[in-house]
């Protein structure tokens, strides 16, 4: 096989070019909006009160204070919101709390005055009593029968579980000859987008109530506000500026519905921003999961896999129906392995709701399972690359669901290219790792890889849809001049409108300049679903191509204009099928993306501190429409998850209040935290269903990283963290358990 | 509520602006709520995450932590005020080249840590690059093209510069190290 397997394709003008983003410029001009950047003559300024309670019933609220203050407008309760309901997947949570508060970023007010501080004054003059009701922080005590209830009704704190049964494996596990078990724990990680929720909220020239916001699912927002007002939706319109970054943690509802109510009921423009304190504390979080590995391997072969993944929903379910099943159908990863049991479940606390967050559930398993991979590797004394290699999909793999694996599998070809860059060499079928000189500071220097993956698009059955429109103005000789392109995409910095606008020209035959790509408005840009799942490339892509090609060939003689539009619905191009409640067989997914990445560190044997030294990051992209874009989700992935392996962790305290509130508390990788140098590397293994073969990354490049620096930091002081953040505590703390177990001559474990 | 308030002069971007202002407000406010500057952006206000990062006399400083009555009488540039006219500062320039934007969000804070720093140092090494920057947070990127970036600025700026300033060894020694990568 040749060494990119780039197939030989037709040449491409725009897609495959790193072109500079549409967007850029005016983002170095300081001329970019974003929501708090929007103000309307009049506006008047909202405050939330805040529960601050992790679970308590409400006995009070007394807003008289408030209400009296002059200038206030309004103070806003649960009585006035016509349906007090929102959520992604189940209307679970309330706009304004009513009755129980279950974790401490719950909204109980919001209070309109004329000036924002005025409103600050108010808000602090709303009363509220409570009486506190038991607390459940722990996923674990959270299953036990006689543990409190988040939901009263609710049979259990268990919101649902997932199991898939594929061979035999407790037969498969008592013929192994090697059997390696261990428990591994990832925390509740915030998303920390640089820019706070904010948003303005006004009656536009037709009647309707306006939101700017940023939001990931523009049309799914409206649906949410309309349902909350009780307005049929088109009295309900959505306008997305620019994004500071959202990575999932906009995809639900912050303060849409907020402002949109405040405008509802007050009939004046209305703006809110949260502070930096506000956003951390009142949005959802990534899931915690405790993950159990038991797996046999017979003859040097991987042969059964158990394994049982509990996740922390918080006080509501959000996304968390889809998002556990993400992590179910890549729990034991990218390899062949003929017996497979899995069991989850995900489980509601009082801790904030856990949601979508870059990887969708798919970023926790890897840390478990590509630690355990290594395991065997070492104990059965071969290469972690050879022995990766031998396990590794190929076209036509069967996953534990029992489908095959969607075409373009370069997961393979992602680690070898990986670990040829960090300086493994092959001899023959072996792989051998590079000597690495030792430090001359004595920190311990260690190299680890990890592979992993993730689908694109929406699962399980979930029709993923986005549709594109495209207006393209034509010469006298019918020729493309310029193109329009409406769709609801909205950009959250990855790029998504440069790639589009890559792809349209493409189709149409034209300069990306000439391509404009209108910003986000639900009355005048169709649905065009999520910026999540890393779908956009390979599903609005398909759209826009097609739109493009459907406006192509309506070009006639005299004609100057012609307009056409897509919808793209994965099912009728690739279906996939919800889980069989006994085996879980299904067809989960429509398509995946792979990689591989490589981490030196170098680790401090006094204090346990971990410097990321260098990385190698190779993903299988299937076509790099922007080489350039790539490089930097690369980077951003990196960041993420580096900050996930060693640094970052959203703590409560245990009464149930926020420990981590600012920057100061929560601490994310800043220059000096990062690796001093990047190879990155792009694997095109096409798939024949994506535009020009791509598939998406956007995820992708943050799900290795934590396992591969964790397995540096094994390689270099031979500890096992099991837990993350594996800050410099924890290492050290590892490396005096595995001093004094030597002293006592118990030998280091595993 | 009776908050004090005291008459200024910001001299913001060359121009001048007086204005009364209450003794509560940060000069990030300021030039956001008052004087319409919306490019200068708040992360924090906290003096955590640099997206507030404005040139007060020459100085890199966080607007947040700045009240605007210690600002009276002070030159100030935003990232409003970096480009000449039509014609982008190196550091835009060099941050469209590289790639170095992405939601954009850190981008103005990122561009005046980095003029600070090249107005004082034509030619740093990465590492002082890295260092200089290292109150600038930024959630995309993982930094790697945004200090490209300043790296590639440096190039451009750097033979000028060294005409005009005194650092010409450094700035020969520098440039050398930023192409290292
Ligand atoms: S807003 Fe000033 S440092 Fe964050
Ligand atoms: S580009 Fe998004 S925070 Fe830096």
């Amino acid at each position: 096989m040749s060494e990119t397997r780039s197939e030989a394709r037709p040449e491409t003008r725009s897609v495959g070019r790193s072109v500079s983003r549409v967007d850029a410029l005016e983002k170095v001009l300081g001329r970019a909006r974003y929501p708090a950047d929007f103000s309307k003559p009049g506006m008047c300024h909202a405050k939330v009160v805040w529960t601050g309670e992790p679970h308590a019933r409400i006995t009070g609220l007394d807003t008289s204070a408030a209400a009296a203050l002059p200038g206030v407008v309004a103070v806003l309760t649960s009585r006035d919101v016509p349906r007090n309901e929102f959520g992604l997947i189940e209307s679970d949570q309330q706009v304004l709390a009513a009755d129980v508060v279950r974790w401490t970023g719950e909204a109980v007010a919001v209070v309109i005055a004329q000036t924002e501080e005025l409103a600050e004054q108010a808000r602090d003059l709303v009363r509220v009593t409570y009486e506190p009701l038991p607390l459940v922080l722990d996923p674990i005590r959270a299953m036990a029968p006689d543990a409190p209830l988040i939901h009263a009704g609710q049979a259990s704190n268990v919101m649902a579980r997932w199991k898939v049964r594929h061979g035999d494996v407790e037969a498969a596990l008592a013929e192994a000859d090697l059997v390696i078990e261990a428990e591994y724990h990832v925390p509740l990680v915030e998303h920390a987008y640089l820019q706070p929720e904010a948003g303005l909220g006004y009656i536009d020239e037709e009647g309707r109530v306006t939101v700017v916001v940023a939001g990931q699912w523009p049309h799914d927002d409206v649906r949410q506000i309309a349902n909350a007002l009780a307005l049929p939706p088109e009295r309900v319109r959505e306008i997305v500026p620019y994004i500071g970054g959202a990575f999932g943690g906009r995809e639900d509802i912050s303060l849409q519905i907020m402002v949109a109510l405040a405008v509802f009921r007050t009939q004046v423009p209305v703006k809110m921003v949260w502070t930096r304190e506000e956003s951390m504390r009142c949005h959802g979080k990534r899931h915690p999961f405790t993950m159990r590995y038991r797996w046999g391997a017979k003859g040097g072969r991987l042969t059964a896999a158990k394994v049982e993944l509990i996740a922390d929903a918080g006080a509501y379910s959000s996304s968390s129906k889809a998002v556990v099943p993400g992590a179910v159908s890549v729990a034991t990863g990218p390899y062949e392995i003929p017996n497979v049991s899995i069991d989850a479940c995900v489980v509601h606390t009082n801790n904030p709701p856990t949601m979508a967050m870059r990887g969708f559930g798919t970023a926790q398993p890897p840390v478990a399972y590509e630690q355990h991979i290594d395991k065997f590797a070492r104990a059965l004394g071969e290469d972690p690359v050879s022995f990766r290699l031998r396990h590794l999909w190929d076209e036509g793999s069967i996953q534990p669901t029992g489908s095959p694996v969607p075409p373009g599998v370069g997961v393979k070809e992602t680690l070898r290219r990986a670990a040829s860059a960090a300086g493994w060499r092959q001899d023959g079928d072996r792989w051998v790792r590079p000597d690495l000189p030792p430090l001359p500071d004595g920190r311990r220097r260690g190299l680890g890889l990890a592979t992993a993956f993730k689908n694109i698009g929406y699962s399980f059955g979930f029709h993923d849809r986005s549709t594109a429109r495209v207006t393209v103005a034509l010469d006298e000789r019918g020729e493309p001049e310029r193109a329009e392109l409406f769709i609801a995409a909205a950009e959250v910095g990855m790029g998504v409108h440069t790639v589009l606008a890559q792809v349209a020209a493409e189709g149409l035959g034209l300069a990306v300049e000439r391509v404009k790509v209108h910003g986000v408005d639900t009355t005048r840009t169709p649905n065009a679903g999520s910026s999540s799942a890393s779908r956009h490339t390979f599903i609005s892509g398909n759209a826009v191509m097609e739109a493009c090609r459907l406006a192509m060939a309506q070009r006639a003689p005299g004609k100057r204009q012609v307009e056409a539009e897509y919808t793209f619905d994965s099912q009728r191009v690739r279906p996939t099928t919800d889980f069989d409640p006994e085996t879980g067989a299904c067809n989960p997914h429509i398509t995946y993306g792979y990689v591989t990445q490589a981490a030196e560190v170098a680790v401090d044997p006094v204090t346990g501190a971990v410097e990321v030294l260098r990385m190698v990051a190779a993903q299988d992209v299937g076509k790099a429409i922007n080489p350039l874009m790539i490089e930097g989700q690369v980077g951003g992935g990196l960041h993420m998850g580096l900050g996930y392996a060693i640094m970052e962790e959203f703590k409560l305290r245990e009464d149930g209040r926020v420990r981590t509130r600012n920057f100061s508390e929560y601490l994310v990788p800043t220059t000096l935290d990062m690796p001093a140098d990047l190879t990155c590397i792009n694997v095109e293994v096409p798939d024949p269903a994506g535009p020009y073969g791509a598939k998406g990354l956007g995820e992708h490049v943050m799900i290795p990283t934590a396992p591969a620096v964790l397995n540096a930091i094994r390689d270099a002081v031979g500890v096992d963290v099991g837990e993350l953040p594996a800050g410099p505590e924890r290492v050290w703390r590892a490396m005096e358990a595995a001093r004094a177990s030597a002293a006592s001559g118990k030998g280091v474990a595993r | 509520m009776d908050l004090k308030e005291v008459d200024v002069e910001l001299i913001v971007n060359g121009r001048r602006h007086k204005l009364r202002v209450g003794t509560n407000l940060s000069l990030l406010q300021v030039l956001r709520d008052r004087l319409g500057l919306t490019g200068t952006k708040e992360g924090c206000a906290a003096g955590d995450c640099g997206t507030c990062t404005v040139i007060m006399d020459g100085r890199a400083v966080l607007s947040c932590l700045v009240m605007a009555f210690q600002a009276d009488g002070h030159a100030i540039t935003t990232v409003e005020g970096l480009a000449a006219g039509k014609k982008l500062h190196p550091l835009q320039e060099s941050f469209l080249e590289h790639g170095a934007v992405q939601c954009g969000y850190c981008t103005p804070g990122m561009l005046m840590s980095a003029k600070a720093l090249l107005d004082a140092d034509p030619a740093p090494d990465r590492e002082t690059i890295k260092t200089a920057m290292s109150g600038n947070l930024c959630r995309c990127t993982g930094y790697f093209k945004i200090i490209d970036a300043v790296e590639g600025a440096a190039r451009k700026i750097g033979p000028a510069s060294t005409a005009r300033g005194a650092a010409a060894g450094a700035a020969t020694g520098s440039s050398k190290a930023g192409e290292g990568r």
